[in-house]
């Protein structure tokens, strides 16, 4: 039992180590940096100047939540173009292959774009105290990075699911491309959740995120534990709903794959 | 003897039309995100506790914004896409200029990108019940096209970017939102700092923009009409003429030394 666990703890751990190689040990540090600053600032930017002409009255709570997004962004979109890029790369059949098991093989992958979302998070929460008068000074700091490594996790699970598409279809990448921008109304990032009609509030609901972007602003404005425990747990429940359908329908997905022999004719 | 260049044109947008109908991705971008940019507009006015939402900015400005993304997703990613498949040396060698591939490749993602702001048309008409004013319609088709000429000469543009430098992807990814705020687009560039709207007048699309938001006012002024077409055409024709040499210079240096796949 300890032999095992400890094998899973060390294809995790390889697992995040070959992930990060393959994306960033060949990058050089300005282009990344820049990236980190470049285009958090340009969508917030975008959605600010929405928000004025709109005529919004607060247009922190737009900034406040792209930053928030960031997080989820990278859950969402690294761990699927993780599991698309190797079919991209034709690495898929190979760890399909393998005798490896799937939870640690896959999700040791994701361990880097959560560090990463975190990395960007932090980016932009200085550029938004430099740049858009952000005031952390109330904020409960602790429970605010809490709840933004939460998100970075539950976001895991959805890009899981999409991920595993990537098993069955070549236009894996594209759908997530397409949920992403979805979260932009879905997830309360631009507006509150109660100007959505009744359905997409309910959709909204059932998507990780949305309590965990709302737990992290009442944590930013100085809420306690007691205020957004039932936000935080929630999200975390939904979370982990995401993450075992997710690593289900891969299981799922991988067999069917096998045994039509289509893994990479799709 | 000269040869009659229809038939390729033909086929190459032929091609290119059939891979993108075919692509999730375009799909997206032509629809999707359109859809999306205008619903947060919508409700962000809605959270503002407005009735009305500017329509030009909000429905016609997010077709024409979907246009953008296509076009700068299709048309720099087109060349990488051949360096991926291996078909970037037969381009290369084969006696056709890369300018007149990417200039035919450039115009039939200009022409998918129209998807969308057709699509921002309907949408206007049908559920906001805008109506051309009687008589501007002349005025709105020379407004689009001109809009379609400046957008093709970016998309020529930026399509030759992959092949001057392989590390021009990791910027262009990030160039979506900039361009979509300077060019005012989704919302006024007088919204935007002085510096930012100076920055704006020098790129054709804002000029573009001003040109076809024009078109749609009751009572359209003329002279300001024709400046912004103008000016379209005249900042178009500079990327148009800098990218035709840009072109000559980067085959003849991938030819001479080799670096094609390098590079």
């Amino acid at each position: 039992m300890i032999k095992r666990i400890y094998s899973d703890i060390r294809l995790y751990i390889a697992s995040a180590w070959y992930s990060y190689r393959a994306l960033y040990a060949w990058q050089t540090i300005g282009p990344y940096i820049s990236g980190k600053i470049a285009f958090p600032i340009a969508q917030m930017l975008f959605f600010l100047y929405l928000g004025k002409l709109a005529g919004v009255q607060n247009p922190l709570y737009i900034v406040i939540g792209n930053i928030l997004l960031l997080p989820a962004t990278n859950g969402v979109a690294g761990v699927s173009m993780t599991i698309s890029g190797e079919r991209d790369f034709r690495t898929l059949p190979y760890l399909i292959a393998s005798p490896a098991p799937r939870g640690p093989l896959f999700l040791g992958r994701s361990l880097v774009h959560i560090l990463d979302g975190l990395l960007s998070t932090i980016a932009a929460l200085i550029l938004g105290v430099l740049f858009f008068h952000v005031d952390l000074s109330h904020s409960n700091l602790g429970l605010t990075a809490l709840c933004i490594l939460l998100l970075s996790v539950t976001s895991c699970g959805m890009g899981l699911i999409l991920g595993s598409l990537s098993l069955r279809t070549r236009a894996a990448w594209e759908i997530t491309s397409m949920i992403s921008i979805l979260l932009y109304i879905l997830s309360g990032v631009n507006f509150p959740i109660d100007v959505l009609p009744k359905f997409l509030q309910a959709i909204s609901y059932s998507l990780p995120l949305t309590r965990g972007i709302q737990a992290a602003r009442l944590a930013m404005s100085g809420a306690t534990w007691s205020t957004i425990s039932q936000l935080f747990t929630g999200e975390l429940l939904i979370g982990l709903v995401y993450i075992v359908a997710g690593y289900t329908l891969f299981i799922w997905f991988e067999k069917l794959s096998l045994v039509d022999g289509q893994i990479e004719a799709m | 003897m000269r040869l009659n260049r229809l038939p390729f044109v033909w086929k190459q947008m032929n091609v290119q039309f059939r891979m993108r109908t075919l692509n999730l991705l375009a799909f997206g971008l032509t629809v999707t995100q359109p859809v999306i940019f205008s619903a947060v507009g919508y409700f962000l006015a809605r959270t503002a506790g407005r009735a009305q939402i500017d329509f030009i900015h909000t429905i016609i400005g997010s077709g024409v914004m979907g246009m953008w993304s296509t076009l700068l997703f299709t048309s720099f990613f087109d060349l990488r896409a051949d360096r991926r498949e291996g078909t970037l040396e037969l381009l290369v060698g084969s006696p056709t200029s890369i300018f007149s591939i990417l200039s035919i490749r450039a115009f039939a993602n200009v022409l998918l990108g129209c998807v969308s702001f057709l699509l921002s048309m309907i949408v206007a008409m049908s559920l906001f019940g805008f109506a051309l004013p009687h008589g501007n319609f002349p005025y709105f088709l020379v407004s689009l096209a001109i809009m379609l000429f400046g957008f093709w000469c970016i998309g020529i543009f930026l399509a030759h970017w992959p092949v001057v430098s392989r590390l021009s992807g990791l910027f262009l990814n990030y160039l979506e939102l900039p361009i979509g705020m300077l060019t005012g687009f989704m919302f006024p560039v007088s919204l935007l700092p002085a510096w930012a709207q100076w920055l704006s007048m020098l790129t054709p699309l804002s000029w573009a923009f001003k040109g076809l938001s024009a078109s749609f006012q009751s009572d359209i002024d003329l002279p300001s009409l024709w400046i912004n077409w103008m000016m379209t055409l005249g900042i178009s024709l500079v990327f148009l003429v800098g990218t035709f040499f840009m072109s000559k210079r980067v085959q003849d240096m991938i030819r001479v030394t080799g670096e094609l796949s390098s590079v």
